[in-house]
C-alpha cells in the first residue's frame, strides 16, 4: 500500500514538474512583457535597467530555475501589473468567484434535477419535450451571448437589476460576501443565471437519463406493486438512485464552472479570478499567469491523487494493477 | 462538455448485419431529430456553396465600401442590390458574411472534431490494445486532461500559440481529444477482453486486422455521438474565444467573430449586426446537438423497449 | 435562522438608505483603474488619472496640456543644466503635516527604488541630483541641458516623506500604499479603500489648497467593457463614464437623461512604412519576391497617402469621433505646424503614381495593427485594407492584440503597420524624438523608430531643439522637423482621435481634458 502511495505521489510530482516547464516555456515564448509594459519615453538605459531589475535579461533556463527556487520556498512572485504578491491577489478575488460558482451550480442543481426527473418520468409528454428543448438551448447558446441579452433586457431596458459589479457585501469569516445583503443578491442574480444555464442543461439531462433507466428497473416495479404513490416513488426511491451520478458530476462541474466563470465575469465585471486571468494574459503579467496555471494544475492533480488513493483503499485489486 | 456521452457505452455492438442501415431506420423514427438532421445538412450545404449563393464576396476588400457600413436590413447599397439582413461595420453584406462565417465556423468545428477523433481514438485503442504500462501512462494523461476545463486549456493555448486558424484548431483539438480517447478506450477494452480477440491477439501478425475489423467498428457508434457533441462544442468554444478577444483575425470572421464585432452596436439599437449571426450560430449548434442527442438515445441499449 | 433573516433584511435596508442619503457622492465608471496606490509604481494613464485625486503632481497641466503652477508655483532655468523650482507655501498633507522641499526630493529619489515595469523613471530620467536651497526652493541638476524638464514633471507625484518613509522599497511599497498607511498626499481627496480592478473609494479633503471639492465622497468603479459601462450609466449605477464608444456616441444624443462631453485626445493613428532595404511583409501579387522594397520609393508612399479617404474614416469608421490628421500631433501642440497640408484623397492619382514607380498592377502587403488598444484601431485598419485594395495594393489585414503586436513590432518583423501614438506631454520632443529621429543611443532618441527612417535634417533639428532653452526658437525647430518628417511620408498620419465622456444631465458637467483624465474635483454639479 505505501509503495502504491509513493508511486502515485511521485507521479503527481512529475506531472507538476512537467507542467511547470511547459507553462513557463509557453509563457516565455509569447514575448517579453516589457515590450508592452514599458512606457514610450523610456530611453535605452532606462529600458535596460528595468529589464535587468525584473531578471528578464537572463537566459530562460536561469529564469526558470530562479522561479522554481522561489516557488519551492512558497513565493509565487509579485504581479508585474499590481506589485502585490500573486497569492494575495488571487486569494483576494477568489471568494467572489467561489460565491458566483456555488450559487449558480446549486441553483442549477435544485431547478435542474426536478425538471429532469419530470422529463424522465413521462418522456413523451409535451412538458417533457419542452423541458428537453430548453435544455438543448441551454446547452447550445453561448454563455457570452446570453449574458449580453440579460444585461440588455433586465438592466438597460427594464432597469430591474444592476448591470454589473458586486454590490454591497457583508462580512462572514473575515471575508466579504454578496449573498448576505439584498443589494448583493440583486447584483448576483444576472451573472448567476448566466453561469447556471449551461449547468442547468447538464443537470436536466443527467436526471432525465437516470430517471428513465430507473423507471424501467425493478425497484419501481416493486414499489408500484407495493402500492406506493407515484410521488413517494419519485421523491424517495428514484431520487436516491439517481443521486450518485449527479453528485459525482456536480463535483466535477464545480471545477469546470470555476474556469467557465471567466466569460461571465468579463461581461458582468464581476471582480473574480477569471477576469484577473484574462487581463493577465492580455498584459503578459507572467507571475500571475504562472501562478494561476500552477495552482489550477496543482488542484486537479491533487483531486486525482485523492480519488486514486480512495479507490485504492476501496478496491485492493487496483493496487496490483497500478503497480504493473 | 462533460456529460453522459463521455461514459463508454457498454456493449453497443450492433448486429453484424448492416448496423448502419439499422441505425438510420431507428434514427428516422423520431421526426424532430430527422428535422434537426435536415437542418444540419442544409446548413452544411449552404456553407459549402456560400460563394455561389451569397450576393457578395465579403472577403474581397476591393468589393466593399465603407459608405455602406451599418445599414439596416433592406438597405440598397452601392452594389445595387438589397442587403436583406443589413450590413456590418465594414460595409459587408451581412447575409454574405453570415454564410461565409458559417463556412469558417463549420470548417473549424469539423476540422478540430475530426483531428481530435483520429488522435483520441488512436490513443484510446492503443491503450486498450496494449494494456499494462502503456495503458497506465496514456490513460493517466487523458484522465488528467479530462479534469482540466477545456475552455481554460484553449484559452491558454491560444495565448501561447498566437492567433490564427491553425493555432485555434490546435487549441481546440488539445482541449477535446481526451473525450474521444476515453470513449474509444471504454468501447475497445470491452471488446478487447472478449475471448476471440484475446485469442487473435496471441498471433501478432493480425494486430492491425483485429483493430480495424473488430475493435474500431464496435467503438464507432459511441464515437460518433461524441463527435457530434464535440463539433458543436468546438464551434461554441471558438465563438467564445472570439468574444474574449482571443479568436481568429477579424478580416475573415467566423460566426462567433461576427457576433462579437456586432455586440458593441447593441446599445445603440443596431442589433441586427450581432443578432442575425447569433441566430445562425444558435440554430447550427442546437441542430447538431439534437442530432447527437437522439443518436445517443437510440444507441443506448438499456433504453431499448 | 429567524435572527439571520432579520439581520439580513436590516443590513440590506441600511445599505439602501446609505445610497439614498449621500446625494453628494460622485460615482464614476472608468474603463481602466490604477495598478497601485503608490503613485510612483506605474506611468500608465489610468494610474495617473486615479492617483491625481489623492496626490498632486509638481507641475500642473491644464485641460489642453498647457503647463500651469501646481505644487511648484514657478520655475526657470538658472544655467545650462540647472532648473530652479519655487514651491507653494501653506500646502497641507492629509495627515495635517506641511508640504516642503524635503517631500519633493524624497519623491524623486524614491522613484527608481519602487517603480514597476511601466516605469516612472521616465519622469526623472534627466535628473542627476536634487538640491534643497530652502524649504520652498529646489534646484534640479540635470544630465546635460534638459530644456523640456518641466514637461517631465507633470506626472511627478509628491508623497509625504514622513508617511512613506518606511514604505519605499519594491517589497514594502504595495503594502504601505494599498493599505492606506502611506497614502497621504496633498490632493483634493483622501484615500479610503481600493482593491485591484475594484472600486477606488475616496472622501473629501477639506484643507485642499485649491479649496474643498464639491463632492463629499468619490467612488471610481472600474468597468472595462464599453457596453457594460454605458449600461451602468443608463441604469443609474454610475453618474459619469469615460471613453464612450464611437458606436454609442450618436445614439446618446437622443437621450435627454444623458449628456455627452466631447474633447480632442492626444492620440493620432499613424501608418508606418518600413524604410529598410529589405522588408519582410511586402511581395509581388503572385507571392514572389520583389527586387527592392517599394516603400522606399517616394511615389509609392505618396500613392498610399492619398489613397486614404480620411473623411470616410472619421465619418463612417469612427462615427464622427475623430478628425482627419496631417501630422503626428494634434493641432495646437508645442511643435505642431500649421503649414502642413492635409493630403487630398485621389484614387486616380494614386494609381498613376504607382504606375510611374513601376508597379502598374500594384503589389501585396501584410498590414498589421492593434485591435484592442485604442477606440477604432481595428476598424481603421480594416478600412485601410479596403482603401489600399482600390489602388491595386492587395492587403492582408492583421488586426491583432497589442500583446502580440508590440513585441513583434519591436523585433521589426512588420513592413506596413499602424498604431496610435499619444503625445502625452503635449510637445514634440516626446513624439518626434521617439519616432522620427533615427535610433541613436548616444542622444537617447529614436527608441520607437521601428521603420529604419533616417533623415539627417530631422535628426539635426531635433538634437538642436532639445538643447534650445528659448521656447520660441525651440518651437520653430520642432515645427520644421515635423514638416520635414511628414513630407517624407514614411509616417502617414490618418486621424486624431476624440474622446467622449457621458454623465447624468441632472447631476454633472464634465470639462474634457486632452490627457483624457476624469478628475472628480473638476467635475461640476449641474446648474
Amino acid at each position: 500500500m505505501s509503495g502504491f502511495i509513493i508511486q502515485r505521489l511521485l507521479q503527481a510530482i512529475l506531472v507538476m514538474a512537467v507542467m511547470s516547464v511547459i507553462v513557463f516555456a509557453g509563457i516565455y515564448s509569447i514575448g517579453n512583457p516589457l515590450e508592452i509594459l514599458l512606457p514610450p519615453e523610456a530611453t535605452q538605459d532606462v529600458r535596460e535597467r528595468t529589464i535587468a531589475r525584473f531578471g528578464l535579461d537572463r537566459p530562460v533556463v536561469e529564469q526558470y530555475f530562479y522561479y522554481i527556487r522561489n516557488l519551492l520556498q512558497g513565493d509565487l512572485g509579485r504581479s508585474y501589473i499590481y506589485n502585490e504578491p500573486v497569492l494575495h491577489l488571487i486569494s483576494g478575488r477568489l471568494p467572489a468567484t467561489i460565491e458566483l460558482v456555488l450559487v449558480s451550480v446549486l441553483g442549477a442543481l435544485f431547478v435542474g434535477v426536478p425538471l429532469g426527473m419530470l422529463a424522465g418520468y413521462r418522456p413523451d409528454a409535451l412538458s417533457s419535450r419542452i423541458i428537453m428543448a430548453v435544455s438543448i438551448l441551454g446547452f447550445s447558446v453561448p454563455t457570452f451571448w446570453v449574458g449580453l441579452i440579460l444585461i440588455l433586457t433586465f438592466a438597460v431596458q427594464l432597469g430591474w437589476l444592476p448591470s454589473g459589479g458586486r454590490g454591497d457585501t457583508a462580512e462572514l469569516f473575515g471575508t466579504a460576501w454578496s449573498f448576505l445583503t439584498l443589494n448583493g443578491w440583486s447584483h448576483l442574480a444576472l451573472p448567476a443565471i448566466n453561469l447556471a444555464l449551461f449547468k442547468l442543461a447538464i443537470m436536466i439531462r443527467l436526471a432525465r437519463a437516470g430517471t428513465r433507466e430507473v423507471m424501467l428497473g425493478d425497484t419501481v416495479k416493486f414499489a408500484r406493486a407495493a402500492g406506493l404513490s407515484e410521488w413517494t416513488i419519485m421523491s424517495r426511491h428514484v431520487l436516491k438512485l439517481i443521486s450518485i451520478p449527479i453528485v459525482t458530476v456536480f463535483g466535477l462541474e464545480l471545477g469546470s464552472t470555476l474556469a467557465f466563470a471567466v466569460v461571465t465575469e468579463t461581461i458582468f465585471s464581476w471582480p473574480g479570478v477569471g477576469k484577473l486571468i484574462i487581463d493577465s494574459i492580455k498584459n503578459l503579467d507572467r507571475p500571475v499567469m504562472m501562478a494561476y496555471l500552477m495552482l489550477t494544475a496543482g488542484l486537479f492533480v491533487t483531486i486525482n491523487l485523492v480519488v486514486d488513493l480512495v479507490y485504492a483503499i476501496l478496491d485492493p485489486r487496483l493496487r496490483k494493477g497500478g503497480a504493473a | 462538455m462533460k456529460d453522459p456521452a463521455i461514459k463508454p457505452l457498454p456493449g453497443g455492438a450492433p448486429k453484424a448485419v448492416s448496423p448502419w442501415r439499422d441505425l438510420w431506420w431507428r434514427f428516422c423514427e423520431d421526426r424532430v431529430a430527422l428535422f434537426a438532421f435536415g437542418v444540419v445538412v442544409l446548413l452544411v450545404l449552404m456553407a459549402l456553396f456560400a460563394p455561389l449563393i451569397s450576393p457578395q464576396n465579403p472577403y474581397d476588400l476591393s468589393g466593399l465600401s465603407l459608405r455602406d457600413a451599418r445599414r439596416p436590413p433592406g438597405f440598397v447599397g452601392s452594389g445595387g442590390y438589397t442587403h436583406i439582413l443589413g450590413t456590418d461595420a465594414q460595409g459587408r453584406d451581412l447575409l454574405s458574411a453570415i454564410l461565409y462565417g458559417l463556412r469558417v465556423s463549420l470548417q473549424i468545428g469539423i476540422t478540430a472534431g475530426a483531428v481530435a477523433l483520429v488522435i483520441g481514438t488512436s490513443i484510446g485503442i492503443a491503450a486498450a490494445y496494449a494494456r499494462g504500462f502503456v495503458e497506465a501512462i496514456l490513460m493517466r494523461i487523458v484522465d488528467l486532461q479530462l479534469s482540466f476545463p477545456p475552455i481554460l486549456l484553449a484559452l491558454v493555448l491560444v495565448a501561447l500559440l498566437g492567433q490564427g486558424q491553425a493555432q485555434l484548431v490546435t487549441a481546440l483539438v488539445a482541449a477535446q481529444y481526451a473525450y474521444f480517447a476515453r470513449t474509444a478506450f471504454g468501447a475497445a477494452s470491452a471488446e478487447r477482453s472478449k475471448d476471440y480477440v484475446e485469442a487473435a491477439a496471441a498471433t501478432p501478425l493480425s494486430a492491425r486486422r483485429i483493430v480495424f475489423r473488430h475493435i474500431l467498428p464496435n467503438a464507432m457508434p459511441a464515437l460518433i455521438v461524441v463527435a457530434t457533441v464535440q463539433i458543436a462544442y468546438a464551434i461554441a468554444l471558438e465563438a467564445t474565444l472570439s468574444f474574449l478577444g482571443l479568436g481568429l483575425p477579424v478580416t475573415e470572421p467566423s460566426l462567433g467573430m461576427l457576433i462579437s464585432n456586432g455586440v458593441k452596436y447593441m446599445m445603440s439599437g443596431r442589433t441586427w449586426i450581432s443578432v442575425y449571426p447569433g441566430i445562425m450560430l444558435i440554430i447550427l449548434i442546437v441542430a447538431i446537438n439534437m442530432v447527437g442527442d437522439h443518436l445517443r438515445d437510440i444507441l443506448n441499449p438499456r433504453l431499448d423497449k | 435562522m429567524k435572527k439571520t433573516i432579520c439581520s439580513l433584511v436590516l443590513a440590506s435596508v441600511m445599505g439602501m438608505s446609505a445610497v439614498a442619503a449621500s446625494a453628494e457622492t460622485l460615482t464614476v465608471g472608468v474603463r481602466g483603474g490604477p495598478e497601485s496606490m503608490d503613485p510612483h509604481y506605474s506611468a500608465l494613464g489610468p494610474q495617473a488619472d486615479a492617483v491625481k485625486h489623492i496626490f498632486d503632481p509638481l507641475v500642473w497641466t491644464g485641460d489642453d496640456l498647457q503647463l500651469e503652477p501646481g505644487l511648484a508655483t514657478s520655475w526657470k532655468a538658472v544655467d545650462a543644466d540647472t532648473w530652479e523650482f519655487k514651491l507653494r507655501e501653506g500646502v497641507k498633507f492629509h495627515d495635517g503635516s506641511t508640504f516642503d522641499a524635503e517631500d519633493v526630493k524624497f519623491s524623486i529619489d524614491r522613484i527608481p527604488k519602487v517603480t514597476g515595469p511601466t516605469t516612472t523613471e521616465i519622469y526623472v530620467r534627466r535628473v542627476k541630483q536634487v538640491e534643497i536651497v530652502d524649504p520652498y526652493t529646489i534646484h534640479i541638476h540635470t544630465d546635460g541641458t534638459a530644456a523640456t524638464l518641466p514637461y517631465d514633471f507633470v506626472r511627478l507625484f509628491i508623497v509625504s516623506s514622513d508617511a512613506a518613509k518606511d514604505y519605499s522599497t519594491a517589497e514594502t511599497s504595495a503594502e504601505g500604499f494599498n493599505s492606506g498607511k502611506a497614502t497621504i498626499g496633498t490632493g483634493p481627496f483622501k484615500y479610503v479603500s481600493w482593491e485591484p480592478k475594484g472600486s477606488l473609494v475616496m472622501e473629501r479633503f477639506d484643507d485642499y489648497w485649491r479649496g474643498a471639492a464639491h463632492w463629499e465622497k468619490v467612488v471610481r468603479r472600474e468597468i472595462s467593457d464599453d457596453s457594460s459601462r454605458l449600461a451602468a450609466l443608463k441604469a443609474g449605477d454610475v453618474d459619469v463614464i469615460n471613453y464612450v464608444s464611437s458606436a454609442d456616441y450618436l445614439s446618446l444624443g437622443t437621450d435627454p437623461k444623458i449628456k455627452t462631453f466631447l474633447g480632442d485626445s492626444v492620440y493620432v493613428m499613424n501608418l508606418q512604412l518600413d524604410q529598410r532595404e529589405v522588408t519582410p511583409k511586402v511581395r509581388a501579387k503572385d507571392g514572389s519576391k520583389l527586387d527592392k522594397n517599394p516603400l522606399r520609393d517616394a511615389r509609392v508612399r505618396e500613392a498610399i497617402d492619398i489613397a486614404i479617404d480620411r473623411q470616410t474614416m472619421v465619418e463612417v469608421v469612427l462615427e464622427g469621433l475623430g478628425k482627419p490628421a496631417n501630422q503626428m500631433m494634434p493641432a495646437g501642440f508645442f511643435g505642431s505646424s500649421e503649414k502642413i497640408p492635409t493630403p487630398e484623397y485621389n484614387v486616380d492619382k494614386a494609381k498613376a503614381l504607382l504606375k510611374e514607380a513601376g508597379y502598374p498592377d500594384g503589389f501585396q502587403i501584410d498590414l498589421h495593427c492593434t485591435n484592442d488598444r485604442l477606440p477604432g484601431d481595428g476598424a481603421i485598419c480594416e478600412g485601410l485594407g479596403q482603401m489600399f485594395a482600390q489602388i491595386g495594393i492587395d492587403t492582408n489585414v492583421n488586426a491583432i492584440s497589442k500583446t502580440v503586436y508590440f513585441p513583434t513590432q519591436a523585433r521589426k518583423e512588420y513592413s506596413v503597420f499602424m498604431n496610435g501614438w499619444g503625445t502625452l506631454t503635449g510637445e514634440a520632443s516626446y513624439t518626434l524624438g521617439s519616432l522620427a529621429h533615427s535610433p541613436n543611443k548616444e542622444v537617447k532618441m529614436g527608441a520607437f523608430n521601428r521603420i529604419g527612417y533616417k533623415n539627417d535634417e530631422v535628426d539635426k533639428l531635433m538634437q538642436a531643439g532639445v538643447q534650445e532653452a528659448d521656447a520660441d526658437k525651440r518651437r520653430a525647430l520642432f515645427e520644421q522637423a515635423m514638416e520635414k518628417t511628414m513630407a517624407d511620408r514614411a509616417y502617414i498620419s490618418i486621424v486624431v482621435l476624440q474622446s467622449v465622456w457621458a454623465g447624468r444631465s441632472d447631476k454633472v458637467v464634465v470639462t474634457p481634458r486632452a490627457d483624457e483624465e476624469t478628475l472628480a474635483y473638476f467635475i461640476k454639479p449641474a446648474k
